[in-house]
């Protein structure tokens, strides 16, 4: 009777607290669907790491339209440049999105000049800004304040044909003050450059695949239809970036590589870690209609991560420094938040930005709780503080328990602590074999250590429990055989006996 | 029993001449241990697609199915035996069917004693260790196909290179019977498809 009464006020508070509970972190509703790749490599919805949260155009920032946009390019200072190619101009704008200043032209030895649809920007450590000014054929490089300091124009070298007609596209320049340019129409890499503006040389040559249909088309071909056949060259590449170390990430847009991505070392060798379940190309999934990502522009960010941005659908993959991908956001579309024609992105402040260049506008995308959280994550476990990613760790497994790299995190926190048992466990939530085979030994030996004892004991009973067995085994047969010995003599004895012998 | 189950499979798998021929001529092989150790194939295989060690187990939990792994196994044996006699009545073999799967039955002896113990092994296994399970894999396979070989061989009193060649046959006609199967397989259900038509028709009219 009592629980009758009670029940429905119970149920009125029940009703009351769930309603009550707060919304969940992720309320922001995105136009795209954010996923990530399982072990198994099928995409697997996952929470955005990213939302859009503005978008800015040129007539927003009182300017006017931008036209074909084809660069951005944000400065240690936070001043974030664009180059607005279509109009031949640069606009920096300040932290707040704010026009600092229009870029329309520099003043060469009294004479002004203007730009050609520049399309690759880059902004060193002193603030001095390099603009690669596509059509005029040169990178010119103009102080904070806008003065030329120089310009690197037809490079004259006995490796370059002399018909060679320089037409820079991206331009970045490392600690040493090397320039490195990618141009139009070069198939042997990235253009390198001294302080000075001289031509050393190329970097990163991508290499040249053998198909062996093609081989076989080409060996049974007469020359006429040899002659109309492709050319087997090298891909150009798309975009680059320099990290804090000096490294160059470039991009090309081959479609069929296996390594769209490349980290140049300094001698030009590929040195990107590849430690991932799945190679680093964007989606491992894609319908053949679409085709594999296709990459335009790529940012270092903090941590050993970085950022591609995938012109073919629309989308940014953030992988780690290990190779492994972190989480996608972004697609094709006209919604805020997808794009027409991507072409590049950056980094601001804890904002991705994103130039779309078909729209003529940026967008802003904030970090959702997931994606702060796995950014913080990454950090620690970068800088070598596992047992502070820990914490962060098990925050994303609450947003997302499918998330493999956050039970590989804290297994190899767990390693380092030499709690073996559990990083076990989590190693073979995160399908890390490597991981699980390292604390699987480790934790074999502890057992055995500990039980060394208990396990020679119960062998040693084992042991002389069986030869016990053996040993009586014998005796009786023995005694048995005897007995049958002596019974059959008894027996014969007997017979004889019967016989009448005696 | 005894003799039959254990004595006799365990003294093929090492001395496999000398009894493979005792198989033929003296009456030795039972066709109820042939499917006995097919069973024990069958189940050797589903316990290692699930239990065996992490670290040399790649198969995706989600796509495991023992009934399926059955058919896998079972029906490739008996096409082998099928194909093999189909083959060997051309090729003046002396083999009857219940003896060829009686030498492929027994033949799949290492498989099952290598496979059981191999299973718990890969569990106290670190990743350099692994390669020895792959090892006593790779050798239970072969020794598998060696004394495939030695019983087709004894079976049909077959020269070594007219084994070869009839192994080698017998594979083409297992394709062969899997054409032919479909076919008719898909011809029936078109014939079926055609007189329930036919029966559709009738009743509509009337």
């Amino acid at each position: 009777m009592i629980a009758k009464k009670w029940l429905p006020a119970v149920m009125a508070a029940s009703l009351l607290l769930c309603y009550a509970a707060p919304a969940p972190a992720s309320a922001e509703s995105t136009p795209y669907e954010s996923y990530n790749y399982n072990y198994w490599e099928e995409a697997v919805p996952a929470p955005a790491a990213y939302v859009p949260d503005r978008t800015l155009s040129g007539k927003d920032l009182g300017v006017g339209d931008f036209l074909d946009p084809g660069d951005m390019v944000v400065a240690a200072s936070g001043l974030i440049y664009i180059a607005d190619s279509g109009n031949g101009r640069i606009i920096c704008l300040d932290s707040d999105w704010k026009v600092n200043k229009v870029i329309s032209g520099f003043d060469n030895k009294g004479k002004a000049e203007k730009f050609k649809n520049p399309s690759g920007l880059y902004v060193n450590q002193e603030g001095n800004l390099f603009i690669a000014d596509t059509d005029n054929g040169r990178i010119v490089v103009l102080s904070p304040e806008g003065d030329l300091l120089r310009m690197i124009e037809q490079p004259k070298s006995d490796i370059l044909p002399a018909d060679f007609k320089f037409i820079p596209v991206k331009v970045t320049v490392d600690q040493a003050e090397r320039v490195y340019v990618i141009a139009k129409g070069i198939f042997e890499g990235i253009m390198q450059f001294d302080k000075n503006g001289d031509f050393i040389g190329y970097v990163g040559t991508n290499k040249v695949k053998r198909d062996y249909t093609e081989y076989l088309w080409r060996l049974l071909s007469t020359k006429a239809q040899k002659a109309q056949m492709a050319l087997f060259v090298p891909t150009e590449f798309s975009n680059i970036d320099v990290d804090s170390k000096g490294f160059l990430y470039a991009t090309n847009i081959d479609p069929g590589s296996k390594e769209p991505i490349k980290r140049l070392n300094p001698s030009g060798e590929d040195v990107l870690k590849r430690f991932g379940y799945f190679d680093v190309k964007g989606d491992i999934r894609f319908r053949i209609s679409i085709g594999p990502s296709k990459f335009t522009d790529i940012k270092v960010l903090a941590n050993g991560m970085y950022s591609a941005l995938d012109a073919n659908q629309g989308k940014v993959f953030t992988y780690n420094d290990e190779g492994d991908l972190l989480y996608v956001y972004g697609g094709k579309g006209n919604q805020v938040g997808t794009f027409k024609i991507p072409a590049a992105i950056e980094f601001s402040g804890g904002n991705q930005l994103v130039l779309d260049r078909g729209k003529g506008n940026i967008v802003i995308f904030k970090p959702t709780r997931f994606g702060t959280s796995v950014n913080q994550a990454v950090g620690y476990h970068y800088n070598g503080e596992d047992t502070r990613a820990v914490p962060v760790w098990k925050e994303v497994l609450k947003l997302n328990s499918n998330y493999d790299i956050a039970y590989i995190g804290i297994g190899k926190s767990l390693l380092m602590d030499k709690s073996n048992k559990e990083a076990l466990k989590y190693f073979k939530l995160g399908m890390d074999r490597d991981g699980y085979s390292v604390a699987f030994k480790r934790y074999r030996r502890e057992v055995m250590q500990e039980h060394f004892g208990t396990f020679l004991t119960v062998i040693m009973i084992l042991v002389s429990g069986w030869l016990a067995f053996r040993l009586l085994r014998f005796w009786r047969r023995k005694r048995l055989s005897g007995r049958s010995r002596q019974a059959s003599q008894n027996l014969k004895e007997g017979k004889a006996h019967e016989a009448g012998f005696h | 029993m005894r003799q039959d189950f254990i004595k006799f499979p365990l003294h093929l798998i090492v001395h496999p001449f000398d009894s493979f021929w005792d198989m033929k001529y003296e009456g030795k092989g039972k066709i109820r241990v042939t499917l006995t150790i097919l069973l024990l194939v069958v189940i050797s295989m589903v316990l290692k697609n699930q239990f065996a060690g992490f670290l040399v187990n790649y198969n995706d939990p989600r796509h495991l199915n023992s009934i399926i792994q059955l058919l896998t196994i079972v029906f490739p044996f008996f096409l082998w035996c099928l194909s093999n006699w189909a083959i060997t009545t051309l090729m003046d073999g002396e083999g009857k069917f219940k003896e060829i799967m009686m030498a492929t039955g027994y033949a799949l002896v290492p498989i099952v004693i290598i496979y059981t113990p191999m299973i718990i092994a890969s569990r106290f296994m670190a990743e350099e260790e692994t390669a020895f399970y792959y090892l006593m894999m790779s050798i239970s396979s072969i020794w598998f196909v060696a004394l495939l070989f030695v019983g087709i061989m004894t079976v049909h009193q077959y020269t070594v290179l007219k084994t070869v060649v009839t192994m080698l046959l017998t594979v083409v006609v297992m394709g062969i019977v899997i054409f032919l199967g479909t076919l008719v397989l898909s011809m029936l259900q078109q014939i079926i498809e055609f007189f329930v038509n036919i029966y559709r028709e009738l009743t509509f009219r009337t």
